[in-house]
């Protein structure tokens, strides 16, 4: 999950490691990445997924700042902040529960806060919210494999075929019935390091908190969170559902 | 549902969290993009991305640049509203970060004040507005702002030159 906000006043990348010192004691290890582009939800007859926006301009890093164990981290950029978990070859990895995630997140949104606010008199401006769950479907019997026997609103004619990647989007919209951003869900098929094939279904929910501030921004996130498990339930069939359960 | 696609790229795989395989690693997969043509969009780009150069001080006091999400923001809005045909529009760097996209044409006036991403101060001069004109704040649906431009494209509407 993770907040696109103004770049705040006053912060320069040379501070960088002011702000890992914020979270360094749970996230003691740091790499460097290319930056995120800037990414908005806009409504219009003409909107597209197709997403090119080739303009450039001053050069900033993205950081990872990582857990021990490696299955945590946060990701920053002068824009940006993102809380993900993901699972590492961890005997202990064990999949989080959201609460637990978003009180994180939103600790460390309020000590970035407090952080943006000792360089200049501000408060973090929160442009647009994201949240994402990637779901690996891994093949119990590659043999038998058939996409449609997992998600719902996938239907081949035999054979399979070799590979695929589908997308479609819904609108997310506020209580008065206007837009407030997407529910976006892919899925694809993807090999792992080994060369083993499984299906990825990817949610997210991606637009605008109703205020600029953290305290909206956590809540279209709880609210993106709802969105994605509903959409999980829907587009998922009954008898993926009824073997998750037997995993369980 | 708002559509459907298959075989592009979509979003920003960049956002996927760190530990996602993306689907395009697959040594079998091909991705063919294709950018919409638009007449707008080469011209608006190169002057989106020369305004985000602008160097601090370009008016004779201290403004600076186009913010960089200000233009990113403006050409996802004009990606939502403009057609294949639509004109370029002027776009002047505002003293804040801010941006002002705007077409004229001998009936109609419309400007739209990118503040920030999400704060749009959108207005229109028509002959049916009047002098005042009509003035609309907007976030992110764009959706009247598109039916103001297809004025443009009215006869009586033809697009008049004027300096970036």
């Amino acid at each position: 999950m993770g907040v696109q906000f103004d770049q705040p006043i006053g912060y320069q990348e040379i501070r960088a490691g002011e702000v890992w010192r914020l979270f360094s004691e749970a996230f003691p290890k740091v790499q460097e990445m290319p930056p995120l582009p800037p990414y908005f939800e806009t409504f219009g007859p003409q909107a597209s997924m197709i997403n090119l926006t080739p303009i450039t301009g001053a050069i900033h890093n993205r950081f990872w700042f990582v857990s021990s164990s490696g299955d945590e981290l946060i990701q920053f950029q002068n824009d940006r902040i993102l809380h993900n978990w993901r699972k590492v070859n961890s005997p202990n990895s064990e999949y989080p529960r959201f609460e637990s995630i978003i009180e994180k997140f939103a600790d460390e949104i309020i000590k970035l806060q407090s952080y943006f606010s000792s360089l200049h008199q501000q408060s973090l401006v929160v442009r647009q919210c994201e949240i994402t769950y990637v779901n690996h479907i891994r093949y119990p019997n590659l043999a038998d494999f058939s996409v449609s026997n997992w998600i719902n609103f996938l239907h081949f004619t035999a054979p399979e075929p070799d590979d695929f990647l589908v997308t479609f989007r819904r609108t997310i919209k506020s209580h008065d019935g206007k837009p407030k951003g997407r529910l976006t869900c892919e899925s694809a098929t993807a090999i792992e390091p080994d060369g083993r094939k499984f299906v990825s279904l990817t949610l997210t929910a991606r637009g605008i908190p109703d205020e600029p501030g953290a305290e909206s921004a956590l809540e279209f996130l709880k609210r993106g969170r709802d969105l994605i498990v509903n959409a999980f339930a829907d587009v998922t069939t009954d008898s993926a559902h009824q073997f998750w359960e037997r995993l369980e | 549902m708002n559509g459907i696609i298959i075989g592009a790229v979509v979003g920003s795989p960049a956002f996927q969290p760190p530990g996602a395989v993306h689907p395009f690693h697959s040594p079998n997969a091909r991705t063919l993009i294709t950018e919409r043509p638009a007449l707008w969009r080469g011209p608006t780009v190169a002057r989106l991305d020369y305004l985000c150069r602008l160097p601090v001080g370009w008016n004779g006091y201290r403004a600076g640049p186009v913010s960089f999400n200000v233009a990113h923001f403006a050409l996802r809005l004009l990606d939502a509203v403009c057609g294949p045909e639509t004109p370029a529009p002027s776009l002047v760097p505002g003293s804040s970060g801010d941006l002002q996209i705007e077409w004229h044409s001998q009936t109609i006036d419309i400007e739209l004040h990118i503040i920030a991403p999400n704060v749009v101060q959108a207005w229109r001069e028509t002959p049916e507005t009047g002098e005042d004109g009509q003035e609309v704040p907007l976030t992110i649906d764009f959706t009247e702002v598109a039916q103001w431009i297809k004025t443009l494209a009215e006869p009586s509407s033809a697009p008049i030159e004027t300096a970036a």
